[in-house]
Order: structure tokens, then C-alpha cells, then sequence
């Protein structure tokens, strides 16, 4: 499927955010702007994206 | 009526797992994305705006999968976090378009509800029950098609056997999928030594909507040096049988619709690891285009995965007995010292004698379950 040059630009200047921002290990970087997602507070807003899956049930 | 099967990325906010996929990205060859919508807890379910872009730019062409990872399907309780799960699962499907909705088969054995693994159940009447019920609470709250995906772990040969049945059973009211996890397939292949022919036809192949492949690991097996145990763990390449599974299963599955590529964004951290990636992904591309030269009309009805009326749901079905023994296993999982300890405090519980059929489970299988638990603590 095509991505707009749009949201791949936006995609590549994320990617570009998080990675200096996690190898200078800085924990207060926020993104410009967020979209909420839930009714959570959206305060806590960390560049923390590790993730890792147990799902599988053989991880 | 032609047919579509779409390449897709297991793709979450990781980004790692987003620059291996950047290039394919923006030569337009994923076909879809499957998202793990549940796992921003420690971002507080928050995300950036580029990354809800991504995902709208998908969801807007009815290519936006989601995946499940931490609802817990068969707590013999109906847990707060679990209602928090299906309100939060509401909201979402108002903010994009779920072309459908899939959980894991197992409870979590953790502590709390973002801890811990998932391990089977006993198959029975009353673990019917529970799925079935929790299952229509996901549909009801998604408003698609909902499904499971089969589990790579198992105690025992027999409870390999039955997975497939017992998930047919479990989807049955909600005229729900599985996905096919070529990965976990493979596991139980290797790890209870058992023919490709023999698992593949014991799982509802006409129930088939997406497939999964990933790569794993490998431990030496505790009781036999000499042996191996196949894990699950994501974080390498896909090997070359779980690629001639993917050849040999798609022709039987007449109704998936997305072939999905799984890798966690720990094994991708460097360059050599990214353009594995990416040539894994072509190749299960390629695989996916030459069976559908071949194959370019749908075999069967389409089948929509949707309940023929609403199912509202009904009175919350839970099993308190079920919900203590689960508390019972997940303990020692994950305290035990090795599986001989674990089998003498469990000959010491409600589990002996029981439709949990402790006295069947392998060692090694016992040994591996507590790793995993242990792993995921």
C-alpha cells in the first residue's frame, strides 16, 4: 500500500526524535504534539518504546 | 471473486521495529499493519502524532489489524483491568477502523494484568464457557470480526492434538477466525515430535484469516542434553522450514486474507539485523504473490468473521475454583527451582487428579513454562 510522502516524512523525523532522544537518555522529550488514545492522563508522555511480546505463550 | 492476501508488518511504537520497516514503507509493499493496541501502558496508552498518522493512513484502507496481547481470555475471573481493557478497545474502534480483532489463547500468568506469560487451560465445558463469554465481550466492544491465535506452548502431546478443536469450539458463537501461527506450529512440531500432516489437519483450516511467521530460539532440553526445545522468543530471522510451512499451509487455508511478519525490535538493533528483516518480509512476499498466480480466485464463500445477529453479552460467566488453581500454577511457575520441585508442590494442590492432567505434562515442557513465567515475572 502507498504512504503519502506526508506521513512517511513525519515517520522519519519520529524515528529521528526517539533515537537521539534515547541515546542521550533523556527521559522528558515530548512529542510535539500527541494524540491521546483511552481516557488515560497523558501526562506521563516517555520516549520509552521498548516492548517486548510474551503473547506467543513460547516467548 | 479474486483474491487478496496481504503482506503486513507486526508493527507497534518501537523504533527499532518501525526503521527495519521504514524502507518497505516507503517502497509501498506492506499491505497491512497489525498493531498490539494494548501494549502503550507504560506510555499511558499515548502516542505521537506520527505514529497515529501511520496508523490512520492504514486504518482509512481497512488495512489496520489489531492484536491483543495482555486481556488474559481465560481468567476463571472477569478482572477490573479486563473491563478497563474492553471499555479502552471501544474507544479505539471509534478512533480507527479494525478490519478485525484478535486475542491469544491462555491466561497470564503474572501478577498483575501487564505481567506474566500466557499458559493453556484445561480443555472442558467450563473453560468453553469462559472463552466463549470473554470472546463475545471483545466483539461486542470491537463491533468486527474478532479471532485467536494458537498457542506455542503446550504441556503435553495431547493437549497439541486438541488446540485446534477446542479454539473451533471457542470461535464457534462468534463465527470468529484463528490466526495460524506458523512459528508456534513449528515449535509443537519440533517439540513433541509430531508430522507436519498430522498437527495441520487438527486445526479448523476453513477458520484461517491471518498467518502468522516469526523466528525463535533454541534451548538444550533439561532431562536430555542431546535434545532441543524450540521457543517462541521473536527476536531472530524466520528460519527456512517455518518459510516451506508458509508454502505448504497457504493452500489449505481458503479464506486468509493477511500473512503477517512478527519480529520483536531487541533483535533488530543493528544494520545487519534490519536488512534480514526486510528480505524476510520480501520473501514471505514472494511467497504469498506465486501462490496467489496460481491461486487468483477465492476457493470458498468469503466467510465475514461476523456473528449473524448481534450478541450482546450475557451474564459474566467466571469460575472461581478455575481462577484459584490458576493463582495456585502461576506461583510456583514462577517460584519453583526446576520442574521436579514444581511437579512435587503441584502433586500438593487441587491440580493432582484434575482436569489440568499434571500427570501428563512433560518435564521438559514443565521446566520450559517455568523459564517463560519466570521471564515475563
Amino acid at each position: 500500500m502507498k504512504i503519502s510522502k506526508k506521513v512517511l516524512g513525519a515517520l522519519v523525523v519520529g524515528l529521528a526524535v526517539q533515537a537521539s532522544s534515547s541515546s542521550c537518555d533523556k527521559v522528558q522529550t515530548k512529542p510535539e504534539k500527541a494524540k491521546k488514545v483511552g481516557t488515560e492522563n497523558p501526562a506521563n508522555q516517555q520516549p520509552d518504546t521498548a516492548y517486548n511480546c510474551p503473547a506467543c505463550g513460547m516467548g | 471473486m479474486s483474491r487478496t492476501i496481504l503482506p503486513t508488518i507486526a508493527c507497534n511504537l518501537d523504533a527499532d521495529i518501525l526503521s527495519a520497516s521504514l524502507p518497505l514503507l516507503e517502497e509501498g509493499v506492506v499491505g497491512a499493519l497489525e498493531w498490539s493496541f494494548d501494549a502503550l501502558f507504560r506510555q499511558d496508552h499515548v502516542i505521537p502524532e506520527w505514529f497515529y498518522d501511520l496508523l490512520t493512513a492504514y486504518s482509512n484502507e481497512g488495512r489496520l489489524i489489531g492484536h491483543g496481547v495482555f486481556f488474559s481470555l481465560f481468567s476463571g475471573r472477569l478482572l477490573p483491568e479486563q473491563a478497563a481493557w474492553l471499555q479502552r478497545l471501544k474507544q479505539l474502534t471509534r478512533q480507527y477502523r479494525f478490519d478485525h480483532i484478535t486475542e491469544h489463547f491462555g491466561f497470564m500468568t503474572g501478577s498483575d494484568f501487564h505481567k506474566g506469560a500466557p499458559m493453556s487451560v484445561p480443555y472442558t465445558s467450563g473453560t468453553v464457557a469462559i472463552g466463549r463469554d470473554r470472546l463475545q465481550r471483545i466483539q461486542d466492544a470491537a463491533q468486527c470480526p474478532v479471532g485467536l491465535e494458537n498457542l506455542a506452548f503446550a504441556y503435553s502431546l495431547d493437549e497439541v492434538k486438541r488446540q485446534g478443536a477446542f479454539l473451533e469450539q471457542l470461535i464457534e458463537p462468534v463465527n470468529g477466525f484463528i490466526i495460524l501461527d506458523l512459528h508456534n506450529v513449528y515449535c509443537q512440531l519440533h517439540n513433541f515430535n509430531i508430522p507436519f500432516e498430522v498437527l495441520i489437519q487438527a486445526y479448523p483450516l476453513d477458520r484461517v484469516r491471518e498467518i502468522h511467521i516469526s523466528g525463535g530460539s533454541w534451548e538444550t532440553a533439561v532431562t536430555d542434553q542431546s535434545r532441543s526445545i524450540r521457543r517462541d522468543t521473536h527476536d531472530g530471522r524466520v528460519p527456512e522450514s517455518v518459510f516451506e510451512l508458509l508454502e505448504r499451509t497457504l493452500p489449505l487455508c481458503p479464506q486468509v486474507k493477511y500473512v503477517v511478519m512478527e519480529q520483536l525490535g531487541a533483535g533488530l538493533q543493528t544494520e545487519a539485523a534490519k536488512i534480514g528483516f526486510r528480505n524476510d518480509f520480501q520473501q514471505m512476499q514472494k511467497i504469498t504473490e506465486q501462490f496467489l498466480e496460481h491461486h487468483p480466485r477465492m476457493a470458498a464463500v468469503p466467510n465475514n468473521f461476523l456473528p449473524e445477529q448481534s450478541l450482546p453479552p450475557g451474564q459474566i460467566i467466571e469460575d472461581e475454583y478455575l481462577y484459584g488453581e490458576q493463582q495456585i500454577l502461576s506461583y510456583i511457575l514462577e517460584h519453583a527451582a526446576g520442574h521436579a520441585e514444581a511437579m512435587e508442590q503441584l502433586q500438593h494442590t487441587a491440580l493432582r487428579n484434575s482436569v489440568w492432567d499434571i500427570e501428563k505434562w512433560q518435564p521438559d515442557m514443565l521446566e520450559t513454562a517455568i523459564r517463560i513465567a519466570r521471564k515475563w515475572k
